[in-house]
């Protein structure tokens, strides 16, 4: 019709249509403003947070702009004073003291400072104690200034790591913007440091700190291995029952498609229990049986075979297989190809868009399960990312900055995915997949 | 050899074979079976067996290890008395009779006949609900057991939890997608956009809703501050047990009589509730979204020309054109909700990570993390399978009932 075209076509300013757009807009914003808001506080500090800042400092220019050179650093050591921690309390004792004068800090810092009326340059006492007598040299190493902030490390261990800069001044926060210290050489003849300022550190702060605390390495490692391992097992096994269930004449196919079908209805809470004690027995029985420490518990197989058996693949697989028309098996079959081979040959290169939905869809479950890895791991090994971080959120407690940076690198993984793939994901669930 | 030839013998010699097509049945069943077999044991190792199993351990005191048999005592346990159960039986069994009568009412012609009968079903449907819940029969219960008390009334929070979420969710996702529905530039992006919260994971953004919601420095109190909403009083969310009547009540200053502070039905849903219910609907709006617009764009578009000819405005094609013809959308959508409110774990788990799973006081312990609870922190195994098909039995109860509803209203187009 010509004539609707035609209005579609021309863009009139109508208030109706601005009104669309801007409820629109608004729901689009409901839906992500929680991202944003996690970005933004994964990048503050804790004294921003706390102080309710909007935009975290770390997200301006401002701080790595005019950056203080790094230099190397060679400190006369000398014994220690009595009064070595310049009245602050310790336990340690320290056998050498050495100091030096900072003259230049970063921007945030200097911000801090001017606002407590500290003035450059401030002198940073090193004190070194012993640890370990029977090690020549020095150990541990502590980082005073103006008497009141402390930190300490082991020189011997952190030899050459990078140090985070001390807690300067009053603020906790402020140990990210300050030089880093690293220990270069800790021969007391020659004991040498590194003073340095990374913005990469500044930038990444809190990830870093979390990536550290926690071990989020290898928990999305261990995600990325399971959700591999289960994809795979899904591909090849739904692929398997549905090419039979949607293409072959057997004897109590009905009877074998309704129990896919009864399983379909079952939530996980009434399998979750008996699952884990299933579990457990299997275990036992390995262990028994082939002498395998492990088979089942705090292992792939128990976090990825029980859910190979999906329901939800198999149907939207044998849907589209029971569409291959006919007459490509007849002719198949004539060609002298059998089931398995029509299978791999035809059916599998026919089928790649559903196939591509299957492996999205188990893949995004995969990643975000959490209630049965949560139950059958106990220990790191194959512990994966939601699991490992629901422990660091409940250890990061009131460091919300450290949590919003943990929670954003289980997200990450997904969203660069969801962005790939995005088109696949809404088409596949709007024309064949609906699970709640 | 010519092709012809080797072509006329392979069609010739299957069925010259002795065993004829007999034998090749027999071969296609062995080998429809072999392509079965992985997905068919681990259906049966982990998807039905533990069925069994479940009700298995359900009628044993179990605790991690297997114990005396008990027989329905667990269920006995949870439900009550067996009066209580009883009384819940019988209230069910009013409301599928209100339900029919109701269904009657819609087919009297005279006026006063469908009043009366509406009437009828009203107080059919509210004496099912006052048995079903069992208001009385469940602050008494709750001196006798401890437990008896908590399952019940976790039932009555999930109830809680579908009413704030579902018809909410689907109003929003329904408003949305006939937005996007018209004709707007960027509706994939959009789309994108609203399906975001849905395929993230639920951990992580249930702690991103968890600092949202904090008390102190949260996103939602900051606003409220800034905008000068609520300045003192500002609301504690996750960790505000009171129900939501009671601090309506306070924020307008009224006094409440104390059977309906202490009424856990008339108190309402806490305010921790309240947030999950929020974050339930942030994450399904987007989802639903999606799934309407795929349901929109299955109506036909000569009925929409059709109806302008005939004069239709924008508001009744909507009503007489839109809303039927997406209802079967709408029905699975709305299934979907509530099962998935008796399903839902997870969020609520990272959610009252802070205050104790199910907290504060309980408030949050819908049916599904009662049965958690009893498994994780009881550690009765067998307590915790009773609630689970107890659960299983509520769900398919009501598939059952929305099935029934469904017919006749749903109309597939």
């Amino acid at each position: 019709m010509p004539e609707t075209t035609a209005s579609k076509r021309s863009f009139r300013i109508h208030p109706v249509r601005i009104l669309m757009y801007t409820l629109l807009v608004l729901g689009a914003l409901v839906c992500i403003f929680p991202f944003i808001w996690m970005f933004l506080t994964s990048f503050k500090t804790y004294g921003e947070h706390s102080t309710r800042v909007f935009w975290p400092r770390a997200l301006t220019i401002a701080p790595y702009t005019d950056l203080p050179e790094s230099y190397e650093l060679e400190l006369e050591l000398s014994p220690t004073s009595t009064d070595a921690w310049g009245g602050a309390p310790s336990s340690q004792l320290p056998l050498m003291e050495g100091q030096f004068e900072l003259c230049q800090v970063a921007a945030p810092v200097q911000d801090q400072m001017d606002r407590s009326g500290v003035e450059l340059p401030v002198t940073v006492l090193i004190l070194i104690a012993d640890t370990n007598s029977e090690v020549d040299g020095y150990d541990t190493f502590y980082y005073t200034v103006e008497s009141r902030v402390i930190q300490q490390g082991t020189t011997r261990a952190l030899l050459g790591q990078r140090w985070k800069a001390p807690y300067y001044l009053s603020a906790p926060d402020m140990q990210r913007w300050g030089p880093q210290l690293i220990v270069t050489d800790n021969d007391p003849e020659h004991f040498t440091l590194r003073v340095t300022w990374q913005p990469v550190t500044m930038f990444l702060f809190n990830y870093l700190d979390g990536w550290t605390e926690s071990d989020f390495g290898k928990y999305m490692w261990n995600s990325v291995r399971l959700t591999v391992i289960q994809v795979v097992g899904v591909v090849l096994f739904s692929t398997m029952a549905s090419y039979a269930l949607a293409r072959m004449n057997f004897p109590g196919r009905n009877v074998v498609f309704t129990l896919f079908l009864a399983t379909l209805m079952l939530p996980e809470v009434v399998t979750l229990i008996p699952n884990f004690y299933i579990v457990i027995q299997l275990n036992r029985f390995f262990e028994n049986t082939f002498g395998i420490q492990n088979a089942w518990l705090n292992n792939w197989t128990a976090l990825t075979i029980p859910f190979m058996a999906s329901t939800f693949s198999i149907f939207l697989l044998r849907q589209f297989f029971a569409q291959i028309p006919n007459e490509l098996y007849d002719a198949a079959l004539i060609d002298g190809c059998g089931h398995t081979r029509f299978l791999v040959q035809i059916v599998i290169p026919l089928s790649k868009a559903p196939l591509m939905s299957v492996v999205i869809f188990n893949g995004i479950w995969s990643w975000n399960s959490f209630l049965w890895p949560l139950i059958v791991t106990t220990r790191d090994t194959w512990r994966p990312i939601t699991v490992g971080l629901s422990k660091f959120i409940e250890e990061a407690g009131s460091r919300i900055h450290l949590m919003m940076a943990g929670a954003a690198i289980a997200i990450i993984p997904i969203l660069i995915l969801y962005f790939f793939t995005q088109k696949q994901f809404t088409e596949g669930i709007t024309t064949t997949g609906l699970k709640g | 050899m010519s092709i012809e030839t080797q072509f006329e013998q392979r069609l010739s010699s299957k069925p010259s074979k002795s065993r004829g097509l007999h034998g090749r049945r027999t071969r296609e069943t062995i080998q429809a079976y072999l392509f079965l077999a992985p997905a068919l044991i681990v259906l049966f190792v982990f998807g039905i067996l533990p069925v069994g199993y479940a009700l298995y351990m359900s009628l044993h005191r179990w605790r991690i290890q297997r114990g005396d048999f008990i027989g329905l005592n667990n269920y006995i346990d949870l439900v009550g008395s067996p009066l209580n159960l009883a009384l819940i039986v019988v209230g069910i069994g009013l409301l599928i009779g209100s339900y029919y009568v109701w269904r009657g009412a819609a087919e009297q012609t005279s006026g006063w006949k469908t009043g009366l009968r509406i009437a009828f079903a009203v107080m059919l449907m509210i004496g099912g609900l006052t048995l079903v819940l069992g208001v009385d029969g469940m602050i008494n219960a709750a001196e006798e057991t401890r437990r008896t008390e908590d399952f019940m009334l976790s039932i009555l929070r999930t109830v809680f939890y579908s009413i704030g979420t579902m018809p909410l969710q689907i109003a929003l996702s329904f408003l949305l997608a006939n937005l996007l529905f018209q004709g707007i530039e960027g509706k994939s992006f959009f789309r994108m956009l609203f399906f975001l919260p849905y395929i993230t994971p639920t951990v992580a953004t249930a702690a991103v809703w968890n600092t949202v919601f904090e008390p102190r420095r949260g996103l939602i109190n900051t606003i409220l501050t800034w905008t000068g909403i609520a300045e003192a009083n500002l609301p504690n969310w996750i960790f505000e047990p009171a129900g939501i009547t009671t601090l309506l009540a306070q924020w307008f200053n009224v006094n409440l009589p104390d059977w309906v502070v202490s009424s856990p039905v008339f108190s309402g849903p806490s305010l921790a509730m309240v947030a999950v219910c929020i974050y339930n609907v942030w994450v399904f709006t987007g989802y639903n979204t999606v799934i309407y617009l795929a349901g929109l764009g299955a109506i036909p578009a000569e009925l929409y020309d059709a109806a302008k000819i005939d004069g239709a405005g924008r508001w009744s094609i909507l009503r007489h054109i839109t809303i039927p013809l997406v209802s079967p959308t709408t029905y699975f959508l709305s299934m979907m909700g509530i099962i998935g409110t008796f399903k839902a774990i997870n969020h609520i788990y990272i959610m009252t990570q802070m205050v104790g799973l199910g907290g504060p006081q309980d408030t949050t312990t819908t049916a599904a993390i009662f049965v958690f609870k009893q498994f994780r922190e009881g550690n009765r195994w067998g307590v915790s399978t009773a609630a689970a098909f107890l659960l299983l039995g509520i769900i398919l109860l009501l598939t059952w009932i929305q099935n029934r509803v469904a017919e006749g209203k749903v109309h597939y187009a």
